[in-house]
């Protein structure tokens, strides 16, 4: 029997859905071996009977966590999709403020009427089974990730910084060109993409497991970067990881 | 050995003609002031007197991510898939050529590296004297200033528009010679090349091993237990960067992906590196070289002792791109044997 699979999205932009859909042919030969019952970015009706949940956004208001709780009970396996879902991502920028600077901001005059409370990632409130990083996630991944599920194998994550993808690459290092990078403590896996495309890496994918958090801050200080600019990129995305709830 | 005067007007033609059968790679500026290895068409500038490729020259012998073997789930068949474009690397520097030669021998000892020995046997390389050196290279220290083969065809500029170019081997003469006959270069031009290199070795000398490289394995022996390698570890990012970027780094991981049918699938490898924390891990979830220590320390044991106590030379060749590539500078395999050898002087 093929194994059913929901898509659920918390507060998020549905980039990461859209990376599934964006799969085209590939997507269609994969749903030759599962069933999708839930998936609103490219199909109308819903089931609640399913085994994996994929689910994208992070919990960012009470009522969120009776949702997302629901969504674990019914599923057998819970795989949390893109940075908001893994590690909070840009939401937890507002944890840095006091709520009523945020809702000021973002709602104006009607904020008293929105719950919104600190942002965090999925694993805060429910147990995870698997976690897909990036913002977006990197689709190839997701679908690599997906076939070795369906083949029984323990899916493969890079644990290494997105230096290695750079090398590999052959960009040339920001620092060299006197820029930060986040890419000597963020997870590869992305293909150090932003590099390749002449950014820098913002750290999406989260901290790699082993990361040197403190060497890499003293090589950004020593090349020139302050207090203030290092800690403003930690908190772009990573703002849950330096300062947990 | 053979050797004839080119002139910079001729090369155009000839860089024209190799690229007919050969995808060609030349030094050129990049962004920042650095030099690499890029596709030579028309219009692009060869940069004669780049200081360092900023990335390793390994990757046209071994690339990053290579296919081994493809494979049907089905069927149960297998075979394996080689890639060998014909590839013209033009103006390699003779540490670069130290470093292709030793990966060579590495991937002939034991079982042969198929893959790599098909890349290698359909890349002609030509050498380059160097006239500028990067200021974190200290190749000319480390015996890595001059090679005698693993060439193809040899060029030293010996004036603004003239080459001295010395045979390697007949597939180089043949290609040099390609389109026409060319003048035997004379007592004076050789003499002019030989100077041009004096030069260059010269210049290299700034930036030095203070002692003679022979004598790093037998220093590594005795420093085993140095508090130096606990002090630099602490500042090791683990992100393998001096690995990667090395000429004679070759480790990689094999992996496999099946295609979205699940029925035919590609095992590839790709580059590894011994500074990444899960390098050794092996079942069990035992690591054992777990500690950043352990790591730092292989990576100095590996390239001065252990490389050496094997093929008879050092695992680095100097080129200086760990040192550059180190975001927290503790990768400097001169700064690391100097302080070592400094030490080892004043123990019993």
């Amino acid at each position: 029997m093929k194994p059913k699979i929901a898509f659920f999205d918390f507060a998020g932009c549905e980039g990461d859905q859209l990376q599934v859909a964006n799969l085209e042919e590939k997507l269609l030969d994969i749903l030759s071996h599962v069933e999708v019952v839930s998936f609103r970015e490219v199909m109308t009706g819903h089931s609640d009977d399913y085994d994996i949940a994929f689910v994208e956004g992070s919990i960012t208001r009470p009522e969120d966590e009776a949702r997302i709780k629901d969504i674990r009970s019914k599923a057998k396996y819970l795989v949390a999709l893109g940075a908001c879902a893994t590690i909070g991502g840009v939401n937890c920028i507002k944890n840095f403020m006091s709520p009523d600077v945020y809702k000021e901001r973002v709602y104006g005059t009607s904020g008293r009427w929105y719950s919104t409370y600190a942002a965090r990632p999925l694993k805060k409130v429910v147990k995870v089974d698997a976690e897909l990083h990036g913002c977006p996630i990197d689709r190839s991944e997701f679908a690599r990730v997906v076939k070795e599920l369906l083949l029984g194998r323990q899916p493969w994550i890079p644990d290494y910084p997105v230096c290695v993808e750079c090398k590999k690459a052959g960009n040339i290092c920001r620092y060299d060109l006197g820029r930060i990078c986040l890419g000597t403590i963020t997870r590869a896996g992305c293909g150090a993409c932003c590099v390749t495309e002449g950014a820098h890496c913002w750290g999406c994918r989260g901290v790699a497991p082993k990361a040197n958090l403190d060497a890499a801050r003293e090589a950004m200080n020593k090349n020139g970067f302050d207090h203030k600019t290092v800690r403003d990129l930690l908190r772009f995305f990573l703002g849950d990881t330096y300062a947990p709830l | 050995m053979t050797a004839y005067t080119v002139y910079l007007e001729q090369l155009h033609a000839m860089l024209a003609a190799w690229s007919k059968e050969h995808q060609v790679y030349v030094p050129t500026a990049v962004e920042g002031g650095y030099f690499d290895f890029k596709p030579w068409r028309e219009g692009v500038e060869i940069a004669f007197d780049y200081d360092l490729a900023y990335n390793t020259l390994k990757r046209y012998f071994l690339p990053p991510k290579e296919d081994l073997v493809v494979f049907d789930l089905a069927a149960k068949t297998a075979e394996m898939v080689f890639d060998a474009p014909k590839q013209l690397l033009f103006g390699v520097h003779p540490y670069d050529i130290r470093g292709i030669n030793q990966l060579d021998q590495i991937m002939e000892t034991g079982a042969p590296d198929q893959y790599y020995l098909h890349r290698r046997d359909a890349t002609v390389v030509f050498g380059l004297t160097p006239m500028r050196v990067a200021e974190t290279a200290f190749w000319s220290s480390m015996g890595a200033g001059e090679v005698d083969r693993g060439f193809d065809l040899f060029w030293t500029k010996t004036g603004p528009s003239t080459f001295l170019v010395e045979v390697g081997s007949m597939r180089g003469e043949k290609m040099l010679l390609a389109a026409g006959e060319l003048t035997p270069a004379s007592a004076g031009a050789r003499e002019a090349a030989r100077k041009a290199h004096l030069k260059i070795m010269e210049m290299g000398r700034s930036n030095a091993l203070n002692f003679d490289w022979k004598q790093v394995p037998r220093l590594l022996d005795k420093c085993w237990n140095s508090p130096l390698w606990q002090k630099k570890a602490e500042l090791c990012l683990a992100c393998g960067s001096c690995n990667l970027v090395c000429p004679t780094c070759y480790c990689f991981d094999i992996r496999e992906e099946a295609d979205e049918l699940l029925q035919k699938g590609v095992r590839f490898r790709e580059w590894d590196g011994c500074m990444l924390t899960s390098f050794a891990l092996v079942a069990g979830e035992h690591n054992f070289r777990a500690k950043a220590l352990e790591r730092y320390r292989h990576r100095y044991m590996r390239k001065g002792k252990y490389i050496y106590d094997r093929y008879g030379e050092l695992g680095c060749i100097g080129c200086g791109r760990c040192v550059r590539a180190c975001t927290t500078n503790i990768a400097n395999p001169r700064e690391v044997f100097n302080t070592l050898w400094e030490a080892s002087q004043h123990e019993d």
